[in-house]
């Protein structure tokens, strides 16, 4: 069977090409969906629907920023959703304050939650589905109790005009305001995993924490770090999200948590860690973006849009670990 | 090789542990969880004037869901994997009972019990065979599942809905003040397919897959097949807890956010129940007991006079609590 040899070499130097230049393959998909979308929504060919569209897909980008940073340490963080929602929370109530200090207080709740959840999975070495997933639980009890009666988040929750222009306006032509916080995320993003050392350790601490700690490395130090950074992001992101509705919702981000994981997965990072990188989440973000105009255009029920979403997300993470070999440990 | 056989033999030899010493390793934590229920009955029993049959029967009835669907849970994490979609499933088999029960007799609605068990089997074996053949991670293949799932029980009821027989309710969770039956439904669950099915091969692989892959393939099991397996009885449990729920409410709920709930206090009362997140250790009546002493929370701090808001912070805290002290022990554990 030599044919069949010499076919797997050639394979296997697509899929090369394929596995290191990830964004190649999810750029096409990107644009036949796109294109998709257009022969639906004639509107997607202007401006004005660029436009929208690079607006609905920074706040989950950068959503999918801090998910991607936990995944490449080899943990994940379910709590990101939560703390979008409650740091946008405490800037809207506390806007009386001014731009300044409304934004610092809602940093400081980032800091307050990414050092938690960083000292538990760093430092006592918890599991961090289940850190997180607790963070979130006391997050959506805090909102709760923060709301009824004269809680600390009652009263007013005016948006900060800021948050209001950043996340809803336009520079002109088909780009969005948001965009400019967008692009910052992603050159920090991708030359901070690149060119910086907590970069690569994070890299390093994903795919063998033993080799890292063998090799004098403070896992905990980075673990803290990437977790920080993580609810930093996520707050950003609450913030951006706020702004695109104009208003604050006890459950105005939850939706997004999945999406979020899903724009990592589909960009190529690996949940298990020290694989991807944050160019591929970017368009896997704008990938899902784009496919939710599309159910949508559709008409069809809510409840089908669930199904076909689902699906949809499964299967492109499908093909994504059938075209580059990338397996789950051990899987079958 | 230069030591003489004698002296290899007294510095090699591992001091046999006694009876005792190996139940504390293996059910202490299931003890100490057991305990610290009954410590919160007492204390839920000095709350409340009168402590009758009707107020167990409030507790029992009402934790049935939650524990099953840790028993879910707990099944496939002991073999090395993870479900998020269990809450989906539940929600879906209620939906699915709820619809087809309305106006139904008896014979029939023991037929749709026993349909919907098979669905939820099917559609929880579907999903970890879609894992195990694609080579997906199984956190991102369940969560993408539990949005399917959830649009799937939007389809079949479209809002709160459908009914069913009122002897079967009895049958499940008892009458208004009567607690024996949740208690003899989760007993006789346990008793009856988990423990039969630990002591089969089938559940000595699924504990030898979760507690090392490749040592498993290489003793000749099948790992896939014990994957999906695993995947098919939490299935079952998952299908149980939503015929349980539409017993305990008498309707369906198609709402996605319960089944997300349901979840994530199914995760944690793995973990409070003593079941490793790595999976390979660990057994179904720790999960079960700790879903009880999570439903008893809210309860407590309304008897407490609290805001019953703050049951989800202390839920939260309390979980977190939990899972650092254990990272500290075994920590120690490691270090010794």
């Amino acid at each position: 069977m030599s044919t069949v040899a010499i076919d797997r070499v050639e394979r296997r130097d697509w899929r090369q090409t394929l596995v290191q230049r990830p964004a190649i393959a999810l750029s096409v998909a990107l644009l036949v969906l796109y294109g998709i979308t257009g022969t639906q929504t004639p509107s997607l060919f202007t401006a004005n629907g660029v436009r929208s569209t690079l607006l609905l897909a920074c706040p989950l980008a950068v959503l999918a920023a801090s998910q991607t940073l936990c995944m490449l340490s080899g943990g994940i963080d379910l709590s990101t959703a939560m703390t979008a929602n409650f740091a946008a929370y405490i800037a809207a109530n506390q806007s009386g304050r001014g731009a300044l200090g409304a934004l610092a207080l809602a940093v400081l709740a980032g800091l307050a939650v990414g050092t938690i959840n960083g000292i538990g999975v760093g430092v006592f070495k918890v599991n961090p589905l289940i850190m997180t997933l607790g963070m979130s639980s006391v997050l959506l009890g805090v909102i709760t109790v923060g709301l009824v009666g004269d809680g600390f988040l009652s009263g007013s929750t005016r948006l900060l005009p800021l948050v209001k222009t950043v996340g809803s306006g336009t520079l002109g032509g088909p780009f969005p305001t948001n965009l400019l916080v967008w692009a910052v995320v992603a050159a920090a993003m991708i030359f901070g995993l690149s060119r910086t050392g907590l970069g690569r350790a994070i890299y390093a601490v994903g795919d063998n924490p033993l080799a890292c700690r063998l090799a004098g490395v403070r896992i905990w130090q980075i673990l803290l770090a990437v977790y920080v950074l993580s609810a930093l992001l996520a707050g950003l992101a609450g913030l951006l999200f706020s702004g695109i509705s104009g208003s604050v919702g006890p459950d105005q981000t939850n939706g997004y948590l999945l999406p979020s994981v899903a724009a990592a997965v589909i960009g190529g990072t690996s949940i298990l860690g020290g694989f991807g990188g944050y160019t591929g989440t970017i368009l896997g973000a704008l990938i899902l973006t784009v496919l939710n105009r599309l159910l949508l255009t559709l008409d069809t029920s809510e409840a089908f849009r669930q199904i076909l979403y689902g699906l949809i997300v499964l299967a492109l993470a499908w093909v994504y670990v059938r075209v580059t070999g990338q397996k789950s440990r051990g899987g079958g | 090789m230069t030591s003489t056989p004698s002296a290899l033999v007294t510095t090699t030899l591992p001091r046999p542990t006694s009876r005792a010493t190996r139940f504390r390793r293996r059910e202490g934590w299931v003890v100490a969880v057991a305990f610290l229920l009954v410590a919160l009955m007492f204390w839920r029993y000095t709350q409340i004037p009168t402590f009758g049959a009707f107020e167990i029967r409030t507790i029992t009835a009402g934790t049935m869901t939650i524990a099953l669907l840790a028993m879910a849970q707990a099944v496939i994490v002991i073999s090395g994997g993870v479900d998020l979609s269990v809450g989906a499933v539940m929600v879906l088999a209620n939906c699915v009972a709820a619809r087809l029960m309305e106006g139904a007799s008896g014979a029939q609605v023991a037929l749709i019990t026993v349909g919907v068990l098979l669905m939820a089997m099917a559609v929880s074996g579907i999903v970890g065979l879609i894992i195990v053949l694609s080579g997906v991670p199984d956190i991102v293949v369940t969560l993408a599942a539990s949005f399917t799932l959830a649009g799937l029980a939007l389809i079949v009821l479209d809002g709160p809905g459908g009914g069913t027989n009122t002897t079967f309710q009895k049958i499940f969770v008892g009458g208004f003040a009567q607690p024996i039956p949740s208690i003899l439904w989760l007993a006789g669950v346990l008793l009856l397919v988990w423990v039969p099915f630990k002591r089969s091969r089938l559940g000595l692989a699924t504990h030898a897959i979760g507690s090392d892959r490749s040592a498993a393939f290489l003793s000749g099991i099948n790992v896939a097949r014990t994957r999906v397996i695993a995947y098919v009885v939490g299935g079952f449990f998952s299908g149980m807890a939503g015929v349980v729920t539409t017993a305990f409410t008498g309707s369906g709920e198609p709402r996605a956010s319960i089944g997300a709930t349901a979840t994530l206090t199914s995760v944690a009362a793995v973990v409070l129940g003593g079941v490793a997140l790595t999976g390979g250790s660990g057994s179904l009546v720790g999960p079960s007991l700790a879903a009880f002493c999570l439903a008893l929370i809210p309860a407590l701090m309304l008897g407490l006079g609290w805001d019953p808001n703050y049951a989800e912070v202390s839920r939260g805290v309390i979980i977190i609590v939990v899972v650092m002290i254990g990272g500290l022990l075994q920590a120690k554990r490691q270090a010794a």
